[in-house]
This record gives C-alpha cells, sequence and structure tokens, in this order.
C-alpha cells in the first residue's frame, strides 16, 4: 500500500519523499481536527455530567 | 538481451534498488556467488523461505514479463503458481501494512485525548479569560431590582458557551482559574467547565452546578477527588468573589440528577443556602460513576475590597 503509494508519487527521490511527509501530516491533521473530535463523542470519559 | 535491459529501468523505478539486484540479470563470473542475483530465481516460484519477501519487495521486478520468462531464471516453472504467491504475498504484505496503520492510528487518538485536546483547550480558555475581561470592564447591564432580599441579584444571562465566572481552588495551585462556561454540551465542555443552564448562578440561592472534564480537554477537574471538607472554593464574577467552602463529596450512579436541586437530593424543597456542586466522571477515563463535590457559599467580597481571604492565604 505504502510502496504503491510511494511509487505513484511524481519527480525524483528528493520531491517524493517532500509529498510523502506532507501527505502524512494532512492525514495527521485530518484525524486531529475531524475525525477524532467526532469520534470521542461517543466514548466514555467525556461524559461528566448526570443524565440518562 | 532482455533481462538486462530491463533491469537498470527497474532500479531508475525504484531508485533504491540494490547494487546486486541490478547486475542480477548480466551473466558473469561472479553471479552464482551473489546471493542478490539470484533474486529473480526465486521470484518465479522457488520455495526458498524469503521467496515471497523478495517478491513483494520488487514488484517492478516481479512484474517484468520479460525477467520471469529469462530461461537464466528458472523459467521452466510453472508463471501461474508464482502469479498466486505473488497475490498471496501481497494480500499479506497490505492487511499487515493496514494493521499497522490501525495501531498508529490508536495510538495517535490517544496523544490526541491526552494532549492535543489540552492545547485546544488551553488557546479556548485563553480567549475565553479574554473575552470575559472585555465583558467585565464594559458597564454592567441594568439589572432587574433585587426585591426585598438584601443581596446581590443574580447575573445577568450569558449565551451557551461563553464564559460566566472564573473559578478558583487554592488547593489546585495558583494556576488554576478556568473560565467556567454556560451549558454543557458536549462542544461547551470543550472550552471549560459548564455551568448546567437552569441550576443557580454564582451567588443566587440554589445550587451553582458546574461539570468539568476529568482527562481531557485540560481536564479542569481532574484533581477533585483531592478535595477536603472546608477547602475554599472561589467564584470570581464581574464585580465580586463568591467564597464557597467545601462540605462533603460522593460518587454516585451517573443517572442520579438529584445531585444538582436545589438542595441536592431533596426534590421540591425550596433552598435556603446558596450552594455550589462539582460534578466529573468517576474513575478517571470511565463513565461509570460520577464524583460529586458539594460546597456552600461562606463569603461574599466585593472586588473593590481586594482579593478574598481565601486567595490571599496562598
Amino acid at each position: 500500500m505504502y510502496a504503491w503509494v510511494y511509487r505513484h508519487l511524481p519527480g525524483p527521490p528528493r520531491l517524493r519523499l517532500t509529498l510523502a511527509v506532507v501527505a502524512v501530516l494532512a492525514v495527521v491533521a485530518l484525524l486531529m481536527f475531524v475525525v477524532f473530535p467526532a469520534v470521542e463523542t461517543i466514548l466514555p470519559n467525556g461524559r461528566v455530567t448526570l443524565g440518562d | 538481451m532482455a533481462g538486462a535491459s530491463s533491469v537498470p529501468a527497474a532500479e531508475d523505478e525504484q531508485g533504491t534498488a540494490s547494487s546486486g539486484a541490478a547486475t542480477g540479470g548480466i551473466p558473469g563470473p561472479g553471479r552464482p556467488a551473489d546471493p542478490a542475483a539470484d533474486a529473480p530465481t526465486v521470484l518465479v516460484g522457488d520455495s526458498l523461505p524469503g521467496g515471497d519477501r523478495l517478491l513483494v519487495e520488487n514488484p517492478a521486478l516481479v512484474g517484468d514479463p520479460a525477467l520471469v520468462g529469462d530461461p537464466l531464471s528458472g523459467g521452466e516453472r510453472d508463471p501461474a503458481a508464482g502469479q498466486r504467491r505473488m497475490l498471496a504475498g501481497r494480500l499479506a504484505r497490505g492487511l499487515g501494512e493496514l494493521l499497522i496503520t490501525a495501531g498508529i492510528v490508536v495510538a495517535l487518538f490517544l496523544a490526541y485525548q491526552l494532549w492535543v485536546t489540552d492545547l485546544f483547550a488551553a488557546r479556548t480558555q485563553d480567549r475565553l479569560h479574554h473575552q470575559l475581561d472585555q465583558v467585565w470592564q464594559r458597564p454592567p447591564a441594568p439589572r432587574a431590582p433585587a426585591g426585598d432580599r438584601v443581596r446581590p441579584a443574580p447575573l445577568p444571562p450569558v449565551d451557551l458557551g461563553d464564559g460566566l465566572a472564573i473559578l478558583r481552588v487554592p488547593r489546585f495551585g495558583r494556576d488554576y482559574f478556568p473560565v467556567v462556561v454556560e451549558g454543557v454540551a458536549a462542544a461547551d465542555l470543550r472550552r471549560g467547565p459548564g455551568h448546567i443552564p437552569g441550576t443557580a448562578m454564582p451567588g443566587q440561592l440554589g445550587n451553582f452546578v458546574v461539570s468539568g472534564h476529568r482527562t481531557t480537554y485540560g481536564k479542569p477537574f481532574s484533581r477533585l477527588d483531592e478535595l477536603k471538607v472546608g477547602d475554599p472554593l472561589v467564584v470570581e464574577v464581574r464585580d465580586r468573589y463568591y467564597t464557597y467552602r467545601v462540605t462533603g463529596s460522593e460518587v454516585v450512579a451517573p443517572n442520579r440528577v438529584d445531585v444538582t436541586y436545589p438542595v441536592p437530593k431533596r426534590p421540591g424543597v425550596a433552598p435556603t443556602k446558596d450552594l455550589i456542586t462539582l460534578t466529573t466522571c468517576h474513575p478517571k477515563f470511565s463513565a461509570s460513576h460520577r464524583l460529586i463535590v458539594y460546597g456552600e457559599l461562606v463569603d461574599t467580597t466585593a472586588k473593590s475590597a481586594g482579593v478574598p481571604p481565601a486567595l490571599r492565604g496562598e
């Protein structure tokens, strides 16, 4: 999977490496800012109030 | 010859192919001694251990029909078996990568919960402090007459998510002063401890109920279990400090809404005291119970009179 992605990145190795790092950072940002905030609402340690 | 011309091309595409593999297609006296040079032989269906690994690590070499058909690399083997092995290797590798990725995502989520949410909350709290400063510097909106009671009128209503008061707890240290926001929806609690709408405002007759995160988003109520009876809880509003003293704490089931009543656990009873109730989850990282800390107003200090004694004694 990762090898496939790397092989399909354009340019010389240096550019590919840069693109790969940028892609990893983009995925991490997506997780941190969109996916995790949505997922954590169903987790127990966010429940601090009383009710059913 | 096809093999010799195709291998350097593969090296270009891979960028990282070893020199041994690059010379593999060229017949020469030193070739049998070079293990990497045997790689193409392994690729086409040999049962040597590691054959699959080589096979998937150099897909460019494998996929080259010129190499597979090279008589030097064991062309007498069944090419269909090699194809199947190649597919199985790819599947195994893909599955492994997926599992590793899942593990990394879980680790990232842990880091997010434990540290990144703290960063978010710290930024939001800075903003809330700033906004509260600005609001408190403006002249107060005209208040409803206080009625026949000689006590400060309730604070004006605050929008959900906006800052309401500053909580100070000497036991938690001098640098503990979270802004309490209005509301206890998930979005409100991400900003800071939240006042349950409908319960009393600070200094108002009844029960001022505040819920806060224990393990995430700045973990404002992380150390609630350390509070002891008599500890001061100071709530700062525009013009006053309300000093409460802890009167007790308990761990209850999550459905015990009655601890938030004007007189906790006494439905329908009219309040005669100003109370404060802090709630958070218990034990840490769990939703099984709630930790409740009760307090009672003991002192109201105008800001013009300086900070209250409870804060001075630090």
